[in-house]
């Protein structure tokens, strides 16, 4: 009985947690106010780009039709995937959630806002996925919370993309040790099996 | 001579508890019947005429039996890391191929299909070879897969590895033959649990083991998609090491190696095909194959999805993702010798049906829960569906191991081999039906699979044993089917039984009676037909 009271008891704390912590997550992409700036992203080259050596020149500056603009704060620039690097992968899904939009995932750069227009170059960082991207520029308030956006492709996430080439993670020593182990690992094998062979051979002769 | 424990002769209730030696070269701790150059004397352990161990002590490292189970369960525990190492990391891996859900999901069928096939062929090792060389080839010649992972650059190799990896899966096989022909039959449920369960362990500490390693190489300097590939050289290490530790310090069987017996005549060399013939014509190996693939084979499928589901729909980072999945197989230190141990009480106080309804419950009530993990939406419910969900599961295969070591003693090997294999089909099954595709979310795929287990399970109404019973059938009346000598010799021609092969399943038969519920070891005097007890 004390188990069925401390199991019912642990599902209502569950249950009050899920409730207190569903109240504050219902911020919406929607919500946003869109094309409040103005966002250009121009690879160093105009074939697919490699990621750890290839650069971004990206520029942005507060719109002509922004109306929100007395609450920005912080402008957090991120690299998002185009619809074409989103199919048959669930984890990059866009949400109109933003607790739950996962298609803006790699940071780029965080500056407090200013009025006046603002560039950074961006050296593709070495954990970039294969992909096609674009580049979305978030305007933060004080507290924290999306108020408008920009980004440099159309709504549709057609135009202005540019793809990216991961590394490839691999290296000749990775290769070289890899073999190495392989080879004593048969070898180590082989040598006990013909060597216990022997042995039993020599008990039966004797 | 007489030990003052109830049962021994002298004292009225002589055949009452049904735990009285009926053979006469068995071991008793308190019998002072042994002669100076006994055999069963050199043994750490008490044993039976098999000698088989009739003790289990986990903390000891005794030859040959407690070293056996040692080695049979670390080996087995170093497969699951290897097979299950990719999961925790597949949110890094699939960044750095490019994979796609279905290339994920093809990638974790085809690792635990390779399994189905070298899991059969395993059993004809052990048969054949004997179970250290069985454990050592799946562990050694697999590590230059795991080793390999270096190598792979897209969806391709990457299904390739992870399907060869698989193969080493097989050491489940070697390691409960192993353990079933060291331990005694009343107390294999427990051994087999245990051995299984730690073992299967493994696909839980990976969970853990592989971000954290992975963590520690990228503090080391590495970028994400290097790290992934050297943190693979730790399960390959650990493969050849405890590969060399089985081959020079384990020991086939209680007497010896199998080489040296074979060679020396005590042990015979059975013909493959008989063993096969005999395993495939036992309808009862197709139903735990079956059930097997719905209570191992979720398990498997679950040590591949959790961490990215956990991951994906909670929002956890890859290392709290990986402690919440690794949650789910380290619950197999106990849930699974716990069905073990289950199925052995019910077998004391019910006989093998005991057995076959333990197995039935547990299977169930674990799929339920399967469904409600699919349906939460909440974090700390999933967990908790999860960790119930575990329990069950583990313990029905803890249990299923309770039963199978039973239905056969020519095939032993093999059946373990294929009721193995069943679980790598039922988790590759269930994996490409729900999990490979974006038809169903991960969630959906998970109820619908707890459902799929649900309704596979129901076969094992249809275990009979003639001299035990099944779920809802009392043992045959027939006074020759009804006994357990007649089970065990069916599996040997007439010609074969005259030349006295057959003499190590009669051995067997006798130390199986415990497996009669206690109402009928009541009504039942043993009288042992070709032995005078010793006790006369």
């Amino acid at each position: 009985m004390a188990i069925h009271k401390s199991l019912f008891a642990s599902l209502l704390i569950c249950l009050l947690f899920q409730i207190s912590h569903g109240a504050t997550k219902e911020r919406l992409f929607s919500d946003l106010e869109k094309g409040a700036l103005e966002v250009t992203a121009k690879p160093s080259r105009e074939s697919v780009l490699d990621a750890g050596i290839d650069k971004l020149s990206i520029t942005w500056k507060l719109s002509s039709t922004a109306t929100k603009e007395a609450e920005f704060t912080t402008i957090k620039v991120k690299l998002c995937y185009a619809p074409v690097s989103q199919v048959d992968r669930p984890w990059r899904k866009t949400e109109n959630e933003l607790f739950k939009d996962k298609s803006c995932p790699h940071k780029i750069i965080t500056r407090a806002y200013d009025k006046s227009p603002q560039s950074f170059e961006y050296t593709l960082e070495r954990d970039i996925p294969t992909g096609t991207y674009f580049v979305r520029a978030y305007a933060v308030d004080a507290k924290d919370h999306e108020v408008a956006f920009g980004q440099s492709t159309d709504e549709a996430k057609s135009t202005n993309l540019f793809s990216v080439q991961a590394i490839s993670g691999r290296h000749k020593s990775l290769d070289i040790a890899s073999v190495c182990f392989s080879v004593f690992s048969v070898l180590a094998l082989l040598v006990f099996f013909v060597n216990e062979k022997r042995k039993a051979k020599i008990e039966q002769s004797k | 001579m007489a030990s003052n424990e109830e049962g021994s002769i002298g004292t009225s209730l002589h055949g009452v508890t049904a735990r009285e030696q009926v053979f006469s070269f068995s071991v008793d701790s308190s019998s002072q019947t042994l002669q100076s150059d006994d055999p069963t004397a050199k043994f750490t352990l008490p044993v039976d005429s098999e000698h088989r161990a009739k003790v289990f002590k986990p903390l000891s490292f005794a030859k040959p039996h407690m070293r056996a189970f040692h080695l049979g369960w670390i080996s087995f525990f170093t497969c699951f890391i290897s097979t299950f190492a990719a999961a925790p990391l597949v949110p890094i891996i699939r960044d750095n191929l490019d994979l796609t859900k279905t290339d994920v999901g093809n990638a974790g069928v085809a690792s635990v299909s390779g399994a189905i096939f070298s899991r059969l062929a395993m059993g004809a090792v052990c048969d054949l070879l004997g179970a250290r060389y069985g454990t050592a080839f799946s562990l050694m010649l697999t590590a230059p897969t795991v080793f390999s992972m270096s190598f792979v650059t897209g969806p391709v190799g990457y299904l390739a590895v992870r399907f060869m990896i698989g193969f080493c899966l097989a050491t489940f096989v070697s390691c409960q033959y192993w353990t079933s022909v060291m331990f005694n039959g009343k107390i294999i449920g427990l051994v087999n649990g245990c051995a299984g369960g730690w073992g299967d362990m493994g696909g839980g500490v990976t969970q853990l083991l592989m971000p954290m390693v992975f963590q520690v190489i990228r503090l080391a300097g590495a970028t994400p998609f290097m790290a992934w590939r050297i943190a693979f050289f730790i399960p390959g290490f650990l493969q050849v090491v405890v590969g060399v530790l089985v081959l020079t310090l384990g020991q086939d069987l209680p007497d010896g190696n199998l080489s040296t017996l074979q060679k020396s005549g005590q042990v015979s060399k059975d013909k493959f095909s008989k063993v096969f013939w005999f395993a495939v014509k036992n309808y009862r190996t197709w139903i735990l194959f079956v059930l097997y693939g719905f209570s191992m084979g979720i398990e498997l499928t679950i040590n591949n999805v959790i961490s990215g589901y956990f991951f994906d729909r909670f929002n956890l980072k890859l290392q709290t993702a990986g402690i919440v999945a690794a949650s789910f197989g380290m619950a197999n230190f106990f849930a699974r010798p716990f069905g073990g141990y289950a199925s052995d009480l019910a077998a004391r106080l019910f006989g093998m049906r005991g057995r076959l309804w333990i197995l039935w419950i547990f299977q169930t009530v674990g799929a339920l829960f399967c469904i409600w993990l699919g349906r939460a939406s909440s974090l700390p419910i999933a967990i908790l569906a999860m960790m119930l969900f575990s329990v069950g599961t583990q313990a029905a295969c803890g249990a299923l191991f309770g039963v199978a070591p039973f239905v056969s003693r020519r095939s032993l090997g093999l059946i373990s081999g294929l009721t193995g294999a069943g679980g790598n089909f039922g988790s590759g099954l269930t994996q490409l039906l729900f999990f490979s595709t974006s038809r169903f979310s991960t969630a959906d795929g998970l109820s619908l699979m707890g459902a799929m287990a649900v309704l596979c399970t129901v076969p094992v109404a249809f275990i009979h044993f003639p001299q035990w019973g099944s779920m809802f059938l009392r043992p045959s009346s027939d006074g020759e089917r009804s006994k357990e000598e007649y089970y065990y010799s069916s599996e040997w021609t007439e010609e074969e039984k005259r030349q006295g092969l057959h003499e190590g399943s009669i051995k067997f038969a006798e130390n199986s009676r415990s497996e009669r519920s206690r109402k009928v070891a009541l009504a039942d005097f043993p009288t042992p037909e070709t032995r005078t007890p010793t006790h006369v």
